[in-house]
This record gives structure tokens, sequence and C-alpha cells, in this order.
């Protein structure tokens, strides 16, 4: 029953990163590596602040202005200079890497003993249920899973609302056009550099905001802890572009939290089955690249073409 | 008012693929003028519009609109000048966003844009009955993305989304081109349209001599970067679509005179 939880509970608290990716991939179509720095940077920021006795809250905050510093970087490399956008997210993330030891001045920083926004959760917690043990359905759980389990989805919540509601005012709308035609958006008189590097603050800030409570959750920030971040959050965006659709907006959102939460139980459940921990990157590289080509695949059988149109 | 001051523009200068697109091109374009462009392809027409729009810097020249130098402007900040309709219809929209989304778009050529809510009821209303007017049935599909709609109704939301804000001025290239010949028509009824009505200065660039000798009260013809011709007045109402198909020979022939005596001088001199 912890492991389920547990599951959940990271499924939700990564869906911000999900949502990152889908913003950089989906919205704008900008491979964004930066992603595997950031994630990194809102947790060495964070837990250096917590370490130095800030309030979680207003530490977990600072995370998510860094991410967006170093979404801005990756954008006006690429954008103002006209680097290949591959390479600036490259150059953005290698150069993250000296940033994120230097900022935490050692390859691993514990948070255990740390008072941290799950610290918070766990006494909101405890003042609640009065208890630090209670039975749920019949299996006991620590009032410290479930109250994580009901603080991580909420603020996912208020996270996907506020997107939603940026998404659909003049200048949210502007950005998701300028990623769908950016020629459009210029004659109408928006600057469409401009937005792509707004965009990726946005997308960065809220990997970096993921990768802040991942800390927490975990209790520790590791230099390591970006590595194939990108494509984890790319399976999530797949998976809930698959359960919901892609047409709209809301549903988008939605289904990239849907997909993150549901690729942390499969891999809770593949790794309870006994899979190799080691094994996990190289197997959901090989989804994403089969969910990548299948579309194409299923377009060249011959007949196919109707059902794959309407799909 | 618009005016064009010897301006020049070379692509790949100094490689094999060199183009002289515009080899000086001085014009004045009167406010509330509708002045329709020809030329053989590589005359620089099209290249001419886009030097207005700001797609590319010029070489060396001024570009005047409205009482501003826009000559170093980005392309973005002379959108709140100008109004552009492309000949590719899937240019000018969105395809993700529905029609409403594009609209409000639209709505804020050139303004700010910051994080009021893009679609106000109000707003909607007025996007509804400019769409009634197309007579598409597309007042009911607000909602709808952009993208599921056929190219000749993508080209008229776009030209009533150029227009919709009064621009300075409005360049067509060659906005018909791509469509089935009845789409064409009815983008270029709805041009004629919208023109007149809200009293626009436009530029269109067009293939076809019948729009050419039909439309507008001006007529640029281009070659080499040049314009040869500047039709106005009686004379631009006078003039019929085999006369313009005539100057198009000439104009050949010269050109072929030209490539046959170099090569003559060639043989002979060198």
């Amino acid at each position: 029953m912890s492991l389920l939880i547990g599951a959940l509970t990271i499924g939700f608290i990564l869906s911000l990163l999900a949502l990152g990716v889908y913003i950089s991939f989906r919205i704008f179509d900008f491979a964004d590596i930066t992603t595997e720095g950031s994630i990194t940077l809102g947790a060495a920021v964070t837990a250096m602040l917590v370490v130095n006795g800030w309030n979680p809250l207003a530490a977990t905050a600072m995370g998510f202005a860094a991410g967006l510093l170093a979404g801005s970087v990756t954008g006006v490399v690429a954008m103002r200079f006209g680097v290949n956008r591959l390479l600036s997210g490259i150059l953005t993330m290698t150069a993250l890497y000296s940033v994120n030891l230097r900022i935490m001045g050692r390859s691993n920083i514990p948070l255990l003993n740390e008072y941290t926004v799950v610290t918070m959760a766990e006494k909101a917690g405890q003042r609640v249920f009065g208890t630090a043990e209670m039975s749920l359905l019949g299996w006991e759980v620590s009032v410290r899973d479930l109250s994580l389990l009901i603080v991580a989805p909420l603020l996912v919540a208020v996270v996907s609302v506020l997107l939603f509601a940026f998404f659909r005012t003049n200048l949210g709308t502007a950005m998701r056009a300028t990623g769908d035609n950016a020629q459009m958006i210029r004659a109408l008189g928006g600057d469409d550099r401009r937005m792509v590097i707004l965009g990726l603050a946005l997308a960065n800030g809220l990997i970096a905001l993921s990768g802040a409570l991942l800390a927490q959750y975990q209790g520790f920030a590791d230099v390591q802890m970006g590595i194939g971040m990108v494509v984890w959050g790319l399976a999530s965006v797949i998976i809930g572009e698959a359960l919901v659709g892609t047409r709209q907006l809301g549903f988008a959102i939605t289904g990239a939290v849907m997909g993150s939460v549901l690729f942390r139980l499969l891999v809770a459940v593949a790794l309870r089955w006994g899979l190799n921990p080691n094994d996990l990157k190289l197997i959901t590289a090989a989804f994403v690249f089969i969910a990548l080509i299948l579309p194409k695949l299923l377009r060249s059988v011959p007949g196919r073409q109707r059902r794959v149109a309407s799909a | 008012m618009l005016e064009l001051e010897d301006v020049r523009k070379t692509f790949n200068e100094g490689t094999a693929h060199e183009v002289r697109a515009l080899q000086g091109v001085s014009v004045k374009i009167e406010e509330n003028s509708f002045t329709i462009i020809i030329g053989t392809n590589g005359s620089g027409k099209s290249t001419l519009l886009s030097a207005i729009a700001g797609a590319f810097p010029v070489d060396h020249g001024r570009v005047r609109l409205a009482g501003h130098d826009i000559t170093r402007w980005p392309e973005f900040r002379r959108a709140s000048l100008i109004g552009r309709v492309f000949q590719n219809p899937f240019s000018g929209t969105a395809p993700n966003l529905t029609i409403a989304e594009n609209f409000a778009l639209a709505a804020r050529r050139g303004g700010r844009r910051g994080l009021g809510l893009a679609i106000t009821s109000k707003l909607r209303c007025q996007m509804r009955d400019l769409v009634r007017e197309l007579n598409m049935g597309l007042e009911d599909r607000l909602d709808t993305p952009i993208g599921t709609l056929s190219g000749g109704q993508r080209q008229a939301l776009t030209l009533l989304m150029a227009s919709w804000q009064r621009p300075q001025l409005l360049l067509l290239d060659e906005h018909t081109a791509a469509l089935d010949p009845k789409s064409a028509e009815q983008v270029v009824a709805l041009s004629e349209k919208v023109i007149a009505r809200d009293r626009l200065t436009a530029l269109m660039v067009t293939h076809s001599m019948q729009q050419a000798a039909r439309l507008g009260d001006r007529l640029l013809m281009m070659h080499r970067g040049k314009v040869l011709l500047d039709l106005r007045g009686i004379q631009k109402k006078r003039v019929r679509a085999e006369e313009l198909l005539d100057r198009f020979e000439e104009v050949r022939r010269a050109d072929l005179l030209d490539e046959s005596a170099a090569e003559m001088l060639a043989r002979s001199y060198v």
C-alpha cells in the first residue's frame, strides 16, 4: 500500500515536469533538454535554502524562479543568438551541471532532518487526523504518506488551473499561436522570439518546481537526479495524449498530469515484478521511441489510413 | 501614405546564387488607393511586399508608412500598421487554435498582449458579426480549430483578421493563387468589398491579368526588380487584360533579344 501511495505521490510531483515538457515540446515544438539541468537546479536551490534555515515555501518558490532563469537562458541563446535549438538546451544543461555543483558545494545534500514542505504537510496531516498511523480500507498507512497524497494533487490542481487560465489570456494565446505558426504571430504584431523565450522560462520554472518538491519528498538533492528526465516527461505527455487526446488545451493539461501518475504506477508495478531498476531508462526510451514512430508505421500499412486519420 | 525610396535588395550577394531581387524601387502609394502589382516570375513583386512587411532588412533605401520611417522596424513591429494575407492559405492562421482564438489574436494586432482574458463576451459578439458576413456558416463554429477548415475558408478568415483593426496598409500577396477557382472568386469579391467599405490602402500582387485589369485604381508592372509600368486614373481604368498580356510578351521578347545579342557579341568579340 505504501508503495502504491508513494508511486502516486511521485507521479503527481513529476506531473509538473510533464507539464513543463508539454509546454516546450508540444506547444513550442522545441526539444528542450535544459530540463535535465533545471530539475536539478530547482532541487539544489531549494535544498540549500532549506538547509540554511529558509522557510520551505519561500525556498521552493526560489527553486521555481531559478528554473525560470535557466529556461530564459536557453531561450535567449536559441532565439536572440540564433544557436540551434537542441544545442542551446545542451549548452545550458552542461553549464547547469557545474552551476548545480557550485550551489550545493558537493554532489548530494540530505534533507531528511530538515524542516521542509513535506514536514509541513505531515504536521498539518497529524493535526487533522490526530494520529501518526491510521488504517485506510484495512491497510495501515502513515499519516505522513497520506497527507502528502492529499497535498500533492491539490498543488498540481492549483498549478494546472493557473496554467490553463494563463494560456487563455492574450499573452498565453499568443504563445500557443507562436508554436503553431510563428509567421502568423509576427504578422499580427507579436514578437515570436520573445514568446518562445517566455515559454521556455515557464516550462523550466515548472520543471524546477517539480525538482524542488521531489528533493524534499525523497529527502535529498542529488546532482545526478536530472538524468533521463526529458524522456520521462515525454513518456508522461505521450501517455496522457493517448488517454484524453490533444485537441483542447484543458484535455492536454489534464492528460499530462494523468500520464505522469499512470507512468509512475506502471514503473512501480514493473519494479515490484522484479524489473532491474538499471533497465528503467532503456525501457522508457524504447517506449517513447515506439510511441513516436507508431503513427507513421500505422500510416504505412495499406488500408489503415482511415482509422489513423480519425484517431 | 506609403513611400518607397530607392529600395534595393540582393539575396546571396557574391555567391553563385546571387539574386538581385529589388534594384531601386521608388514609389509613392496614396492613402485609400488600391494598387495592383503584376510581373513575371522573379520580377520582385513578392519580394517588394516582403520588404514592406519587414520580412528581411533592405540593403539600401527607405520605407516610410503613415509618417513613420519603418526601414529599421522589425517585422512584428510593422504589424501595428500593416495587415497581411499570404499566398499560402495556411500561413495566416494558427491551425490548432479555434476561430475565436485566432480572431482574438488579430484583435490585438500591434497592441500589448497582457494577462487579460483573450476572448471576452463582447469580443465574441464582434467576431460573430464579422464572420457572419462571409455567409459560410462559420459564425456558429467559432470554437472549432481553424485547421479543420478549407483553404478558401481560412483565407477568407485571414482577410477579415488582417483588415479588422483597419490597418494603414493591407498587403495581399497572391492571396488567391493557391485556391480553387470558386474560392478564389469569393476571396477576391470579399477583398474588394472590405477595401472599398473600410477605405483601406491596399497593395495586391496577382498573377491573374483579369484581376489586374478589373480591380484597383492603380497598376504597377514589375520586371527585373524595377517598376516598369505605372498606370493610374483613366489609364488604369481603360486597360484590358489582353493589353497587359501584350506588355508581358514585349518584355519577354526584349529579354530574349538581350540574351541573343549578348550571345552574338560574345561570339564575335570574346
